[in-house]
């Protein structure tokens, strides 16, 4: 299975080279591409001097746009699976393996924290909205989500293809759950450890988490009322 | 038909048509907020006769309607804004795709072996 990681970044030369070690280490046969997102610091000559395959956009293109750069490489490229990766080394690369064997049994697969109890802890704001979009997500699937806002997640070839085709352009965690469950897509929940973000390093302001939480809700609820594509849903 | 009426009843086919478009994926969900915004607010409005005219005699308008147009009018301002901000930024970057583009189709043909 040949295996891509996604790994979007913007400027993050402290922590990238040690992300792209953490995956040669445990996972030495995947290939790596950094998206190096209008970056302003060293973030794309590290990654290059680390081994990685770098893309770099002529501006910011925003998380979302970025990470679908990632998926259209993967599937321009024939890979099999994508795996999508943080570049502040929240995600661990010693789980890659837990990610990816699970990938024969569904279409996209989410690293989650909270399906056991684990040491990952966070503010209690951060949980509010984490628990609320769960539980809409479970609402609107009828599948049960326990971390959607996870991005840590391994996706097949279906997959892949879908996201390449569209992918919400910010705050995309969410709603790409809820777009992949209305195509007739197989998702799973394995559990993760992640590493507590450094401090100050969150790219959600109080200010920004007002619309965030209106334009996520919006979005889960248009995508859940959009029908579904004919044909998909009988060939899945 | 009194001009409440008109407004309550045009306000809900606006809010329709606005998720309407976001459902069929011709308006981002981005853009449309501000418009279920100003949908939101101009139904409470045309419900709330009161309100409106408590505004209208603190303000010393004799025509209350009067206040939903200004109140409109206010709102196109600020979506024009809006709206000239967004197409403001992708202004700079239509103009960095080409410059890259331009660049990138240069050193093709050099790698092309200076084939014009």
């Amino acid at each position: 299975m040949r295996t891509l990681i996604i790994i979007p970044a913007y400027n993050e030369e402290g922590s990238i080279a040690q992300v792209i070690g953490d995956i040669r280490e445990h996972a030495p046969e995947v290939d790596i591409v950094v998206v190096n997102d209008g970056s302003k610091d060293r973030t794309e000559a590290i990654a290059r001097d680390a081994g990685a395959e770098v893309i770099t956009m002529p501006f910011n293109v925003g998380i979302g746009g970025g990470m679908q750069t990632g998926y259209l490489y993967a599937y321009q490229n024939g890979y099999d699976a994508a795996v999508q990766m943080d570049a502040d080394g929240q995600h661990r690369a010693a789980d890659l393996p837990k990610l990816l064997a699970a990938i024969p049994y569904s279409d996209l697969v989410i690293g989650s924290r909270y399906v056991e109890q684990t040491a990952y802890r966070s503010s209690a704001t951060r949980r509010v909205g984490i628990l609320f979009f769960s539980k809409l997500v479970s609402f609107v699937t009828r599948q049960r989500f326990t971390d959607t806002t996870s991005g840590f997640r391994a996706a097949n070839r279906k997959v892949i293809a879908l996201y390449a085709n569209y992918y919400p352009s910010d705050y995309p965690e969410v709603e790409s759950i809820v777009y992949l469950k209305r195509r007739g897509c197989r998702l799973a929940e394995v559990p993760v450890e992640m590493r507590s973000r450094e401090a100050g390093r969150s790219s959600i302001t109080p200010l920004k988490s007002v619309y965030y939480m209106l334009k996520v809700t919006l979005s889960v609820l248009m995508s859940a009322s959009r029908v579904r594509v004919r044909g998909v849903k009988t060939s899945g | 038909m009194s001009i409440y009426v008109i407004s309550i009843v045009f306000s809900v086919l606006f809010l329709v048509a606005v998720l309407e478009l976001v459902r069929r994926q011709r308006l981002k969900e981005q853009y449309s907020l501000l418009w279920i915004l100003f949908g939101v607010l101009l139904l409470g409005v045309s419900f709330n006769v009161h309100f409106l005219e408590r505004i209208a005699e603190w303000l010393d308008v004799k025509y209350a309607p009067a206040l939903l147009f200004l109140f409109g009018l206010l709102f196109c301002f600020a979506f024009i804004l809006h709206l000239t901000l967004v197409i403001s930024k992708l202004t700079g970057q239509v103009l960095r795709l080409t410059q890259e583009l331009a660049i990138m189709k240069g050193r093709h043909r050099e790698g092309e072996g200076g084939i014009r």
